[in-house]
């Protein structure tokens, strides 16, 4: 599709060679990681107008940003209501789009030129934080394939997996029809008998639709050891809201994987790299992601980082994102703790105490 | 600090469970403990409450009464009063409001509930206000008399002082005996003030009671709204849809949903003597209580023509809130209100992109913000504490369509215009579903005796009953003196 190079992403072709070398090469530390993001920046800059204005706003240029740490941060709702692209648009291979559970109406775009760079962060990262020193496993996944949802990163990131890491029987256990629980519950039992390990990964919601079914039927199982569970996005509304801790009490019980087996992946539409977990036997499980992708904590207003241990507004500079902006500001709430951040939860729109409409009543009320 | 609310004539505090709710922090701390009642304990203080009210309450004349709401209030309007003083020191801690607004608000407000303010409320609704104490001839024949509610209960929201103030005397003015059901995030007010009632007057000792449960908790709702037969609630659509549903169909269900108010500012007002004081008002109106009240303004609109533009001032009124910053500090905000009021920051600048022109006032750090926009957009809500839009018209007609639009949740429209104008605007205001027009300045002080949404406040809590004149003409028949 994109084939023929459009004259404005010439610029990028020097970047995306030293940034894919950069992700490939082991940690070199802060001052490799800035220098990378300051030419992605000026690269932006230069070639992403509606970002161009954003910066300006703020007072930002190449000029005066000397520290990824000065990159303004855009808030997701910038890519619903602006174009962050350094190439038009109609020459991107991909563009992912958000579910829209915020704005009902309106998808956040993230429009990818090519997926190497995608692709080779998601690899990279998987393996090193989720495949426990396989090579490949046999998958289980609980979300729908890619050509049924070609703008669902997730989707693109689950059909990776499957294709890079599973083994040949792996395979989707969702479709059009919806859970294939009939067919699942045959693997399952058949991976429990033989022994061999067994990866189930999907959407946190779908793993509560499975369970809820399994409960229905009566059946438990006992996954063998190695085997391992991989939840991600929250439920969103499409199933029950469940507690964390209960959450992962019930995949232990519902799957016979320990709880420090179930890996929680922290991803968004935004960005181009994840964020793991190693586990969840406590709660909140720490989350990481690799050297390419650095996590601020912020006040939501001014902009400063919040101080260790106290929560703010997470805010990710993501390399990966060499096309649409490198640093984001999300509505997620996250405390920084030693090794990472933890992830608090959305913040959710303050309530007016008095009698005064506020913001978020009239949009729910609007959009109802 | 550890300080008890809640008020349950009839219940030994020993039999009821106690919940603790926390105020801010270190030195500031404040705990309060509300009494949490189990159903069978709301249905025994409801029993309670309904008698004492039948024996004690009816029976008073509303003169009397009056006359006791005005010996409390007084108690409450006296800086040396340990009532006054208590409020005084936890307000602040529990609403996290400034000091010194929480005493300036409280004083303007409490002087709206004195002996002549409350008679005038009372005949604001009833022009005979004997109705309340017993039958009346009427003019059309036979006779009237007004009975209140045998048990009244609220429901209270937010962290407004002196809030439940409002429908606790519409209820005592009324002789409805009532139980009040406080907000989390504001307990402590309507129990002092049922304290102090039975201070000063006995017999209103124990036809009000203060409860407290978490909001949501059904079971409670129901028990309690189930004794009641008139439930007043405050709230969003949202909680209100939620407590329409335990209240029985036969029950007079008076909701009070949140509200959005705004400022016209006409050209009239905009010259070089009059633009700083207007943008003084309209800065005091924003600050006062943080903008939490329905009477708060969200939006300034201002008339170009004038020889103080709609931009400066715009940049007259962010000065204004930045010098009142200094005077009334703004409360700390949560980590949910500051990511609220960043979003609604973003969404500004966001509308600047896409060229409707929106220009910020006050950086990231303020402790307020002006949104000024060239041109008028769809009303919508600031984000509250202390952010506002001003958009420019060419006349003040121009904002008719934008308020209609909202006409659900408009209430009050702020006025800085000469009086032909101001006359001509009331009619179209009304049109467009304001339910009160004021000077801006005063917006979040409402006179005595307003209709509240447009509501009458003690008619709707009454029902008539009748006398009629064919009644007295056929008792005639059977009098002992009959022909």
């Amino acid at each position: 599709m994109a084939e023929a190079v459009h004259p404005s992403s010439q610029p990028a072709s020097g970047i995306v060679p030293d940034l894919l070398a950069f992700i490939a090469r082991p940690d070199e530390g802060e001052n490799s990681f800035n220098a990378l993001a300051l030419r992605l920046f000026a690269h932006q800059f230069q070639h992403n107008t509606a970002f161009q204005k954003f910066c300006q706003q703020r007072g930002r240029t190449p000029r005066t940003v000397k520290s990824w740490r000065d990159i303004p941060a855009v808030p997701i709702n910038g890519f619903k209501d602006l174009t962050l692209s350094c190439v038009p648009p109609e020459a991107c291979e991909r563009v992912f789009m958000t579910s829209g559970t915020t704005r009902g109406d309106v998808k956040g775009r993230h429009y990818h030129p090519q997926l190497q760079v995608y692709d080779l962060s998601m690899t990279l990262n998987f393996r090193q934080r989720f495949m426990a020193g396989r090579e490949r496993m046999r998958f289980g996944v609980l979300f729908p394939s890619e050509q049924l949802m070609p703008n669902s990163s997730l989707a693109h990131y689950l059909a990776l997996a499957l294709h890079k890491f599973g083994t040949p029987e792996s395979r989707y256990y969702l479709d059009t029809e919806g859970l294939q629980v009939d067919a699942l519950c045959a693997t399952l039992a058949q991976v429990q008998a033989s022994g061999e390990p067994f990866a189930l990964l999907g959407a946190s919601y779908s793993f509560v639709h499975l369970m809820d079914a399994l409960q229905a039927r009566g059946l438990t199982f006992r996954l063998p050891a190695g085997s391992r569970l991989l939840d991600t996005g929250g439920f969103k509304g499409q199933s029950r809201e469940m507690d964390m801790d209960a959450f992962y009490d019930a995949l232990a019980s519902t799957f016979g994987v320990p709880r420090s087996a179930c890996i929680n992946m922290y991803g968004m539409t935004e960005l181009s790299t994840q964020f793991y977990d190693a586990g969840n036997a406590v709660l909140p499980a720490v989350k990481s992601g690799p050297h390419w992708i650095r996590t601020r904590v912020l006040d939501p207003l001014t902009r400063q980082e919040s101080p260790k241990g106290e929560r703010g507004i997470l805010a990710h500079t993501d390399l990966g994102n060499f096309n649409s902006v490198t640093t984001i500001l999300t509505e997620d709430v996250g405390v920084a703790v030693a090794g990472g951040f933890l992830l608090l939860g959305r913040a959710q729109g303050a309530q007016a105490k008095g009698c005064s409409l506020a913001v978020d009543e009239f949009l729910r009320a609007a959009q109802s | 600090m550890k300080i008890t609310a809640g008020y349950l004539p009839g219940l030994k505090s020993s039999e009821v469970q106690w919940h603790t709710l926390g105020f801010g922090a270190g030195a500031q701390q404040v705990d309060v403990l509300v009494p949490q009642l189990t159903p069978a304990q709301l249905h025994t203080l409801a029993a309670h409450v309904r008698n004492q009210g039948r024996t004690q309450l009816k029976s008073m004349p509303v003169t009397q009464i009056i006359a006791a709401i005005d010996r409390a209030i007084e108690r409450l309007l006296n800086p040396a009063d340990p009532y006054r003083l208590e409020l005084a020191l936890l307000l602040p801690r529990i609403s996290g409001f400034d000091a010194e607004m929480v005493r300036l608000g409280l004083n303007a407000y409490l002087k709206t509930f004195r002996a002549p303010q409350l008679q005038r409320f009372v005949a604001e609704d009833f022009s005979n206000p004997k109705l309340l104490d017993e039958f009346q001839p009427r003019a059309k024949g036979g006779m009237a008399r007004a009975l209140g509610p045998e048990l009244l209960v609220h429901v209270w929201a937010g962290n407004v002082p002196g809030l439940p103030l409002w429908s606790l005397v519409c209820g005592l003015l009324v002789k409805a005996p009532a139980i009040g059901k406080v907000a989390s995030a504001e307990p402590l007010f309507a129990s002092l003030f049922a304290r102090l009632l039975a201070e000063v007057e006995p017999r209103l000792a124990e036809v009000l009671a203060i409860v407290w449960f978490k909001g949501g908790d059904t079971a409670s709702e129901r028990a309690l709204f189930a004794e009641a037969d008139t439930v007043l609630a405050y709230g969003g659509n949202d909680t209100l849809t939620a407590l329409r549903q335990q209240v029985p169909v036969s029950t007079r269900f008076l909701p009070h949903g949140h509200k959005l108010s705004v400022g016209l500012v006409s050209a009239a007002a905009l010259d070089v003597a009059h633009a700083p004081a207007t943008a003084r008002a309209a800065a005091l109106d924003v600050v006062r209580y943080e903008q939490q009240g329905c009477y708060s303004p969200h939006t300034y609109y201002v008339a170009r023509g004038g020889r103080v533009t709609p931009r400066e001032f715009a940049q007259q009124l962010a000065g204004e809130l930045a010098a009142l910053q200094h005077k009334f500090a703004r409360r700390t905000l949560t980590l949910e209100e500051s990511a609220s009021m960043a979003g609604w920051r973003q969404g500004q600048e966001m509308q600047g992109f896409t060229g409707a022109g929106v220009e910020l006032l006050g950086d990231a750090g303020a402790a307020w913000c002006v949104a000024y926009a060239e041109q008028a957009s769809a009303l919508l809500p600031c984000a509250l504490n202390r952010t506002v839009q001003v958009q420019a018209v060419d006349r003040l007609e121009d904002t008719l369509p934008l308020l209609a639009a909202q006409r659900e949740v408009l209430q009050t429209v702020g006025l800085a215009a000469a009086p032909q104008e101001l006359h001509a605007l009331a009619e179209r205001l009304g049109a467009a579903g304001a339910t009160r027009l004021c000077a801006i300045g005063q917006m979040t002080a409402p006179e005595a005796g307003w209709h509240h949404d447009g509501r009458f406040s003690l008619l709707d809590l009454v029902r008539m009953v009748e006398l009629e004149q064919s009644a007295e003409d056929a008792a005639e028949q059977f009098a002992p003196y009959r022909d």
